[in-house]
């Protein structure tokens, strides 16, 4: 019976929602706080969870349900790895939100739908059954609907929730026939089942289809290019909402895929345009984050790309990394957007200790050829051998992040010591990526398929990528030597639109529709 | 460099005229990053209550006067009497109604005036888009990108306004997508100057001289805090003696966009825009309601001066001849409830009040930093040039380290990096997440090394500056052995309006910096030499200490290691601490009462690190009065911390020099204070800065509710309200003053700025009497009114 032990996770947050919609608190009243209390309830399942999965071993609970069809908990490393952060966001998003909001007319409502996000999401992750999946993936979309509306007489929180109706609509439909044609080709609704069928090559061409309709599912759900007109508008709620959005909900697109690692595998195709629409999502949000000069929205736009570059990291077939992206983007966006209130001080301190010293050409490659040779001596220190050419290939991405840092030091005007500083963080950094991801592969052994060796298709892929990537971060690194230039003005402009994809959007959704009075 | 020649035809030179004039009605705004109140009325400062009404009514359709169920509520409460309503009618002598008609008129709702449309608001009504919020939206994406302080790694060029407008709407293809067909070559076709595409426009639209000044108000109170921002731009540039365009470039913009709907929907509005035109031209009259209005505002003033005299009438205290301690307050209204909980636990201190930056306008460098900052009071230019001192040639590492930080956050922001930065990283953000949920990260304030006076004032000048601070103060004898000068700053976290918490006269920041510059000073033995010679014998046993009073938490802290080394003074400073320890208890527990969730001893103190907290204090929300006066006079009266205090002697004030100082500097910037909390409680929509809860940082400067569109200037709805109840009276401050009635006409009589509030109304002006009670009023234009039986007193002959 300890199999079913996740589920209570939701419940507990379901039945706070049921408290604070029935219940009249008073103002300040410390009753409030039981919202922060399911937090700590699902923190603990979550850590006993961990126990049971260390102590026997991968399970999934007996089915509550008719036949095949149900709930069920699953307990292994990716739906434990879930249970813990998003236990642990919720506790965080609890808590900041039950003062947050102290004062406000709705609050107890606000708090309610909050609980009911919660559990929708912990419900979706903790899936062992396809039915189980659909219903969580359902009502994350109804309790995100809520919780825009937060504010429904603001027109443009009902220009946001519009948009994101219509792609959590599309979402749940890409779900549920997804859902069908597993069914059809497993003959099942046990997601274990399902997974060790097809890691055994079962499931056909029904199995493709199945992969491309949870790709579509997957890619409306994480606001993937050109459906993340929504995610950027979110900030029409309040501040724990995009913190619970941007650290919670836009990761069940990931996770979908991540669940269904194994199906995925028998859809190469699919995967490549995974790689292409994420590796595309994760350029033009990262571009435009650049412009954006309010930090809700940058962050928005930040989403966006790391998003992009999660689901590329699946459709790369490097499921291990892309669970550990997701946990790491979490905790990192969950806490920018509740500290986004010190933006103001921030930006205040940019200018404090005097100008940037800007890189030129020659600096910016010789921070290429020292990060390289970070990369590729920590790399062959930690046994690079055993990679999959896919992490190797991904590993350039990090080659040019830390370029970028590294070019920083080696400004002509920076002094000495920060040169050194720079260069101490950039080996840290490498060395911090490289056991970061040498522990997501260990944890997800077993559970998550490994990379298979790349084909023809899979190799163009890699070398697009980095050359893409890589352009983009030379144009990064000597930036200020060209964006000022007046011929860029014009790509400026339309960056910071976005390119009017979601103009566009709004346009064929009668999003700015004149008001009725 | 090519010099354009721009001619004008004399209707142009109108209608440049009107825009003018239209931008003089906008209020300034400072960025958040050291923000200071301003009266959103100072472009109304000419005019009294009832016509800035009909005026703002009209081109904003917001109300100037709180609804009349405030009044009703005031009135069954009584604390609004007959004799309030009858004074308050008396000062509105255009209205022809009777008690009882203004009786009758508070029960009666008015709606909010209406204001006259755009023409957006036209074309929205005859077309299927939201044309209104449209044009704000994109106006907002480009204004935060123009006045972006450093949040975006991609800036826009920095361009003037105008051009950095064309530059963006020429390229920018939205109003195309919503069918603005062909508004870019619109723009792109435009004269490089504002002016020449202003008239043009004007031309165009056939806008006439006599609507123009109507009109552009209304395009500006529509651009909300942009409008603000700029006339702010223009405001600090005339500081410097600079001129500055952004307000009229900002105009032109939005006209651009109302001249290309008008084009565009010409057939189907051009007829209603005619009459829009023609009811654009009509001068200003404040309707009857608008009048009613002002007698009922006036009404209330009357009623909190009233009680504001029986504060005044309670008995006074005895002081103890030589008190032991002078503590220097700033004469924020949150000191006034600390100054009394202090004087009342500890023996034999005497506090004073001083304006927060006790004499030393600081143009200042902080600590490691390149930033200078304004350390006084924004109306004037900073008299001294100050910076964080180095005792142990830290600075060099300092900038180092922030540097590695600033370049750590571009590595986190910037395309591509910010994947590794995330994979590499990401995980330590649990421990950030647990440390400021805990609110184990608190704020910090006050924790700079010493800053000290650039070596380039003589020592005369340091003298100089002594003697005139000592004389602003009254204290230019009877030292304590202990003289503690309190600046005030506000430790939070994570704010955007912790600007609005710290100091007004220190320009938006904590007052520690000011307050140490004035300690060293008057400690400075060759400072004090040379005030001996002026006649101001500071005793070799007097030690000056600086202190910051945190007025989230209370709690004052000494900057003891500022002292000079071997002073014999640590037994008074343990007493004084002690003292200290208690009134900040005592305080904590009077504002307890007003603080929701605020019942245990300790959940004052946890508001500071809470990172959720919208309401960590109250700020100066409630401010109703200004005294200047000898503490005597309000000394163990409670005032409820809601009256700016000044300790005045006018006896020791030869030629009035310190009167006039204290009339035009603190008294204008309380007014615009009081003013700021009246305008975001009547008109949150215009002149508030909105919810909180939706606030976006916008540039570092400012911000915006939700997705974009107007900044918002003001105050923030939590910091005027709690959530079931305002925590602020929309009333104009009393200003009380112990000086003779002549002296302070003489110095109005120079200072037509600062007539203009008192004969207007917008601050109300009382003279104390002998026996420190409410004595005279001040009826405007030099005239005075007595309040109490007319009883000859000295004081008026004098």
């Amino acid at each position: 019976m300890m199999t079913a032990l996740p589920l209570l996770a939701p419940a507990f947050f379901a039945i706070v929602g049921v408290i604070y919609l029935r219940s009249d608190f008073a103002r300040g009243s410390s009753q409030l706080r039981i919202g922060e209390y399911a937090g700590f309830g699902a923190l603990g399942v979550s850590l006993v969870s961990l126990l049971v999965l260390l102590t026997s071993g991968a399970a999934t609970s007996p089915l509550i349900g008719l036949g095949e069809f149900g709930f069920s908990a699953r307990i292994d490393a990716v739906s434990v790895i879930m249970l813990m952060l998003v236990s642990f966001i919720g506790w965080i998003v609890m808590r900041f939100a039950v003062t947050y909001t102290d004062g406000e007319a709705q609050q107890a409502r606000f708090l309610a739908w909050l609980s009911f996000g919660l559990a929708a999401v912990l419900l979706l992750i903790t899936s062992g059954n396809l039915v189980q999946l659909i219903i969580g993936w359902g009502a994350v979309g109804i309790c995100v609907n809520r919780l825009l509306l937060t504010y429904p007489e603001r027109a443009a929180a009902q220009r946001a929730a519009r948009k994101k109706a219509i792609c959590s609509a599309a979402s749940d439909v890409g779900l549920i026939a997804g859902a069908i044609a597993l069914v059809a080709a497993y003959g099942t609704a046990d997601i274990a089942t399902i997974l060790d069928a097809a890691r055994a090559g079962e499931g056909g061409s029904t199995a493709v289809l199945a992969v491309a309709l949870l790709a579509v599912s997957a890619l409306f759900k994480s606001a993937q290019i050109p459906t993340h007109g929504w995610l950027t508008e979110v900030m029409e709620a309040p501040t724990p909402v995009s913190a619970l959005l941007h650290a919670g909900v836009v990761n069940a697109g990931g996770f979908l895929l991540i669940r269904f690692a194994d199906v995925l595998l028998l859809a190469p195709g699919v995967l490549s345009i995974l790689v292409m629409v994420g590796g595309l999502s994760a350029l033009f949000g990262g571009l435009v984050m650049l412009t954006q000069p309010s930090v809700k929205t940058s962050l928005a736009w930040s989403t966006v790309a790391q998003m992009g570059f999660m689901i590329m990291q699946c459709g790369l077939a490097l499921f291990p990394l892309a669970l550990l992206h997701i946990v790491a983007h979490s905790l990192y966006k969950a806490h920018a957007f509740l500290a986004s209130g010190g933006a103001v001080q921030q930006v205040n301190s940019i200018r404090k200790p005097g100008p940037v010293a800007i890189p030129n050409g020659k600096a910016v490659l010789k921070a290429f050829a020292i990060a390289l040779t970070i990369y590729a001596a920590i790399g062959l220190l930690l046994g690079i051998d055993g990679k999959s050419a896919q992490a190797i290939a991904l590993g350039a991405v990090l080659v040019m992040g830390v370029a970028y840092l590294l070019a920083q030091g080696l400004a002509d005007a920076a002094p000495e010591v920060l040169t050194r500083r720079m260069a101490a963080y950039s080996v840290a950094t490498t060395l911090s990526y490289f056991a970061l991801q040498s522990v997501a592969i260990w944890v997800t052994t077993g559970a998550l398929p490994a990379t298979p060796a790349p084909g023809p298709l899979e190799w163009a892929l890699m070398v697009l990528t980095i050359l893409s990537f890589g352009a983009v971060a030379l144009a990064q690194a000597t930036f200020p030597n060209w964006a000022t230039h007046p011929s860029a003005q014009g790509l400026r402009v339309h960056l910071s639109n976005g390119f009017y994809l979601n103009a566009v959007f709004d346009r064929v959704t009668g999003g700015w529709a004149a008001r009725t009075r | 460099m090519l010099t354009m020649v721009e001619r004008f035809s004399g209707p142009a030179l109108e209608i440049m005229a009107g825009a003018k004039t239209a931008a003089s009605h906008i209020p300034p705004l400072w960025a958040l990053d050291a923000t200071v109140a301003v009266s959103p009325y100072v472009g109304q400062a000419g005019e009294p209550l009832q016509m800035a009404a009909a005026r703002l009514g009209r081109v904003a359709g917001v109300r100037t006067v709180a609804e009349r169920a405030h009044f009703k509520a005031k009135f069954d409460a009584h604390e609004l009497s007959v004799a309030d309503l009858e004074a308050g009618l008396a000062e509105v002598p255009d209205l022809t109604a009777s008690v009882e008609d203004l009786i009758d008129a508070m029960g009666q709702e008015v709606a909010a005036p209406k204001t006259l449309p755009t023409i957006a608001d036209l074309a929205e009504e005859v077309s299927d888009i939201n044309w209104p919020d449209f044009v704000a939206e994109r106006i907002g994406h480009w204004a935060s990108g123009h006045y972006d302080a450093g949040q975006a790694l991609w800036p826009a060029p920095k361009t003037r306004v105008w051009l950095s407008w064309r530059s963006f709407a020429q390229r920018d293809l939205t109003p195309e997508i919503f069918g603005l067909t062909g508004f870019a070559s619109l723009v792109a076709s435009m004269s490089m100057s504002a002016r020449g595409a202003l008239t043009k426009c004007a031309e165009d639209m056939n806008i006439t001289a006599e609507a123009s000044e109507s009109y552009f108000h209304t395009l500006l109170m529509r651009l909300g805090g942009w409008a603000q921002m700029a006339s702010g731009e223009a405001f600090r540039a005339s500081l410097k003696g600079e001129g500055n365009n952004d307000i009229t470039d900002l105009l032109t913009a939005k006209l651009v966009f109302e001249a290309a709907l008008l084009a565009r929907y010409k057939d189907e509005i051009g007829e209603k825009w005619t009459e829009v035109l023609a009811a654009h031209a009509e001068p200003f009259e404040p309707s009857q309601d608008d009048l009613i209005d002002a007698a009922l505002q006036a009404a209330a003033d009357h009623a909190a001066s009233r009680a504001l005299d029986q504060t005044l009438a309670q008995p006074a205290v005895e002081k103890s001849e030589a008190p032991n301690v002078q503590a220097a307050f700033c004469i924020d209204v949150r000191s006034e409830v600390y100054r009394r909980a202090l004087e009342a636990s500890g023996d034999g201190i005497e506090t004073i009040g001083f304006a927060g930056f006790f004499g030393i306008a600081a143009a200042h460098n902080a600590f490691a930093s390149d930033v200078e900052e304004v350390r006084g009071p924004v109306l004037i230019n900073p008299g001294a040039v100050t910076a964080a001192t180095d005792p142990e040639d830290t600075d060099t590492l300092t900038r180092v380290a922030r540097r590695v930080t600033r370049a750590w956050g571009r590595f986190r922001l910037a395309a591509v990096s910010s994947f590794a930065f995330v994979e590499a990283t990401g995980p330590l953000y649990l421990g950030k997440l647990v440390r400021d949920a805990l609110g184990q990260k608190g704020p910090s304030i006050g924790k700079d090394p010493a800053p000290a006076l650039s070596s380039d004032i003589s020592l005369d000048d340091r003298i100089g500056m002594a003697a005139a601070i000592l004389s602003g103060m009254a204290l230019k004898s009877g030292f304590a052995k202990l003289v503690l000068v309190a600046g005030h700053g506000a430790g939070v976290v994570n704010n955007p309006h912790s600007s609005a918490l710290q100091c007004g006269a220190c320009g938006g920041h904590a007052g520690d910096v000011n307050a140490r510059l004035v300690a060293l000073l008057l400690n400075d033995p060759e400072v004090r030499a040379g005030l001996g010679e002026k006649g101001i014998v500071v005793p070799d046993t007097t030690l000056f200490v600086a202190g910051l009073h945190d007025t989230v938490t209370d709690e004052v802290a000494l900057f003891e290691d500022d002292l000079p080394k071997g002073h014999t003074h640590g037994a008074d400073l343990t007493n004084l601490k002690g003292a200290l320890k208690l009134a900040a208890k005592a305080t904590r527990s009077e504002r307890a009462g007003r603080l929701p969730r605020a019942d245990t001893a300790s959940a004052i103190l946890d508001r500071a690190s809470d990172w959720s907290e919208t309401r960590p204090e109250w700020g100066l929300a409630g401010c109703s009065a200004f005294i200047a006066a000898p503490r005597g006079r309000t000394a163990g009266k409670s005032l409820q911390g809601r009256s700016f205090l000044h300790s005045y002697t006018w006896q020791e004030d030869d030629g009035f020099g310190v009167l006039e100082l204290i009339l035009t500097a603190p008294v204008v910037v309380a007014s615009w204070i009081s003013l700021q909390y009246y305008g975001s409680y009547v008109a949150p929509d215009a002149f508030g800065a909105g919810n909180k809860l939706l606030h976006n940082v916008t540039g570092g400067i400012g911000v915006i509710e939700g997705n974009g569109g107007v900044l918002r200037g003001g105050l923030p709805w939590q910091s005027v309200h709690d959530g079931d109840k305002f925590m602020h009276d929309p009333l104009r401050l009393s200003v009380a003053i112990e000086a003779p009635r002549e002296a302070i006409s003489e110095v109005l009589s120079r200072h037509e700025g600062v007539a203009a509030l008192f004969d207007n109304g917008w601050l109300k002006l009382f003279v104390i009497d002998e026996e420190g009670r409410l004595g005279w009023r001040y009826k405007g234009n030099g005239e005075w009114a007595a309040l109490r039986d007319a009883k000859p007193t000295a004081i008026a002959a004098e």
